[in-house]
């Protein structure tokens, strides 16, 4: 049986939003939020990341979507779902949003909440108020780690092509990291940020071609299984990209461009090599300036990398994240 | 040895291969076995355990003595002449397989150990056979064929001080084949019993298999398609004796060889298969096979692994580092003197995917020897 698919539905239109606040390695360090040596860190290709001040995760998150119709014709009444993914636990809460735990002092986590109330204040409700998205329904999609973006996009294009009054899904990614935890994972250093992005029956530009996505729920447990989780990245992202390439029928060859996460550009230049993939078709240049950015990486990235000229109509495009819990995730967009 | 009344002088009789000539050795009559086990250390009851469920038919005497003193192998004066005089046959599987020692203590024990034996072969008036025991990576960093005829690396460098040391002890060797019955054993790598998959002497091959276990193995260096050379640990004993009794001289290869080696892909995936196997709940950790890739970029992941500090992952890389570079070079070991001197024994090297899944449960149920099996 044929698989049932629109081959239209694409990513129409991407924003982000990251805060102004930027901190090099060395400030990092000097403010001791980093566990591991920033001379490492720089030589694995960071420089430095963005911090978010005041803002809360949903002012992130709100910011971005705000800019996503400002910039684009976008009539709000045809958005009929909002995907909110998070990466954090605690980004799925309100937690520095003004809620009562909040104003008693910012808490540094989900687990610190003091008020059971708190528990219920949902993000991706109030952005869809702040928004007026009227007709959307909207829906969290969190446990993925940074590959909750990646799901949302899955799911927003398997919506569409499943109901015939959706035209619209607007996906929508934000994390705020806990202000005073150290911002080194497994060396990558975390920015703050977050991205939107508009899916749409009919896209004009960023057609979906194929979406993958694996997790080994074995590695779940991200703190005591770190040398586990490590060795296990290049085996499985290597495999996840190469049955992505071989379900869209393209060779990597066939990709003129190669959208990552930002995790360290020595992985890249790794990763490049075990998928046939010269570092110059991969579009490193945010990794050292942006840092991390948990999920939102790679629509950032690939907002860049079309400002940039680099991407013509029709290319292929690859994109290709990770997310504790554990997830590996991987997209092939025609441009 | 079918000779009467042998008399072996026996060194390494603990390690993988000592311990398998050993119990091949006790169960010949009208044969005495002078084990010779450092002076201080805790061999002999490592002899005893070896010796455990057969009834000795040799006599096997225990010496105490030190090859790093020289020509007296550490013994007194008269137990010296007396051993001299009593010698038929040296089988020298003592020194060192330790692929990180710093090459001072390789040599010291490799090179220096061997020079005493020889050293000391020369006092034996009966001598019939020196057997020493080598290895094929003394070729090195060579890629491509490597003959029993020919030695060393071509000045292509070794991948650890292993490979160096041992290179190095053939150099003395050469000369020695000039005035002694020399039997030069080029080993590959023993990985076991190819009946019970038992695991004298664990090395690197066993280690890789922990680490794959452990799922701390993501890369290693090589290509898919070329060959992995094992053999089983009684193959080489009994093809090592069957040389000895014949009088053999010369350099053997003990080797799989082209016709029973394993590609690089087949061994991972066996091991692979057989972790699933034997344990069934390892598949629930959802673990990659190990990725085999260039060598520049196993470089480079080692690195980064180096960089970032990472103590679990730097162990397991630098394990894994002090043999993998050698499967950057891949090569074949010609085995044709071997196979014609072992024409007609029944003495062959069984195909290795055969035999290694029972070393890979050996592992599995022994915990990599730290619990009886």
């Amino acid at each position: 049986m044929d698989r049932v698919t629109d081959y239209e539905t694409g990513i129409d239109a991407i924003a982000e939003y990251l805060p102004e606040r930027v901190a090099t390695l060395g400030e990092l360090d000097a403010a001791g939020l980093l566990g591991g040596s920033a001379a490492v860190l720089a030589s694995f290709g960071f420089e430095g990341v963005h911090l978010a001040g005041e803002e809360s995760n949903v002012d992130m998150a709100i910011a971005a979507a705000g800019k996503l119709f400002a910039e684009n014709e976008i009539d709000r009444d045809e958005i009929g779902v909002v995907l909110y993914a998070t990466a954090l636990t605690s980004s799925s809460t309100m937690w520095n949003a003004g809620s009562a735990s909040a104003m008693n002092g910012a808490p540094e986590s989900v687990l610190e909440l003091s008020e059971v109330s708190d528990l219920f204040r949902y993000p991706a409700s109030r952005l869809q108020a702040e928004l007026q998205l009227r007709n959307a329904a909207v829906i969290g999609v969190n446990q993925l780690g940074c590959a909750s973006i990646f799901a949302a996009l899955r799911l927003a294009r398997a919506m569409i092509v499943a109901e015939d009054d959706l035209k619209s899904v607007l996906c929508v990614s934000a994390d705020k990291f806990p202000p005073s935890h150290k911002r080194d994972l497994i060396y990558n250093v975390v920015s703050d940020g977050a991205c939107a992005a508009l899916v749409r029956r009919g896209a004009a530009r960023n057609r979906i071609v194929e979406c993958t996505h694996v997790t080994k729920g074995a590695l779940w447990d991200s703190g005591s299984l770190e040398n586990e989780i490590l060795a296990a990245y290049f085996p499985t992202a290597k495999a996840l990209i190469e049955r992505t390439l071989d379900k869209a029928g393209l060779t990597i060859d066939d990709i003129a461009l190669v959208i990552p996460h930002n995790v360290s550009l020595r992985s890249w230049q790794i990763l490049g090599r075990l998928i046939g993939c010269p570092l110059e078709r991969i579009f490193t240049e945010n990794i050292s300036r942006v840092g991390h950015t948990v999920a939102s990486d790679n629509l950032l990235n690939l907002r860049r990398a079309t400002e940039s000229g680099r991407i013509k109509r029709g290319d292929h495009l690859l994109l290709f994240t990770f997310g504790y819990g554990l997830n590996w995730a991987c997209m092939i967009l025609e441009h | 040895m079918s000779v009467k009344s042998s008399s072996v002088l026996l060194t390494g009789a603990t390690g993988a291969v000592g311990s398998e000539l050993l119990r091949r050795l006790a169960a010949r009559k009208e044969t005495t076995v002078n084990a010779l086990v450092r002076r201080g250390s805790t061999r002999q009851p490592d002899i005893a355990g070896i010796l455990r469920d057969l009834e000795p038919v040799a006599r096997v005497v225990v010496l105490e003595g030190e090859l790093r003193d020289g020509p007296t192998l550490g013994l007194a004066e008269a137990d010296l002449n007396a051993l001299a005089r009593e010698t038929t046959h040296i089988v020298h599987c003592g020194g060192s397989t330790s692929f990180t020692l710093p090459l001072s203590e390789a040599r010291a024990l490799n090179v220096c150990g061997t020079r005493a034996i020889l050293d000391f072969a020369r006092r034996c008036d009966n001598l019939q056979c020196v057997a020493l025991f080598s290895t094929v990576y003394v070729s090195g960093k060579r890629s491509g064929g490597f003959s029993e005829d020919d030695f060393g690396d071509a000045g292509m460098g070794f991948v650890n001080s292993y490979e160096q040391s041992k290179a190095e002890m053939e150099e003395i060797v050469r000369n020695a084949m000039h005035d002694l019955p020399v039997l030069l054993l080029r080993l590959s790598t023993v990985a076991g019993d190819s009946n019970t998959g038992m695991v004298r002497g664990f090395n690197a091959i066993h280690h890789a298999i922990r680490l794959v276990y452990n799922g701390l193995a993501p890369m290693i260096p090589g290509d898919p398609d070329e060959c992995v050379d094992i053999v089983s640990s009684d193959f080489v004993a009994d093809a090592a004796l069957h040389l000895i009794d014949h009088g053999d001289t010369g350099v053997f290869h003990l080797a799989s060889g082209a016709e029973s080696s394993s590609s690089l892909a087949d061994l991972i995936g066996a091991t692979v298969d057989s972790l699933v196997r034997f344990r069934p709940a390892w598949r629930k950790r959802a673990i990659e096979k190990p990725l085999i890739v260039d060598l520049d970029t196993y470089d480079l992941f080692v690195r980064s692994v180096e960089e970032a500090g990472n103590e679990v992952m730097r162990d397991a890389t630098r394990s894994i580092s002090t043999f993998a570079y050698q499967l950057a070079h891949p090569k074949l070991f010609d085995t044709a003197r071997t196979r014609a001197a072992l024409d007609g024994s029944r003495i062959a090297p069984g195909r290795a995917l055969e035999f290694y899944p029972r070393v890979v449960k050996y592992c599995l149920d022994s915990s990599w020897g730290t619990r009886p099996c």
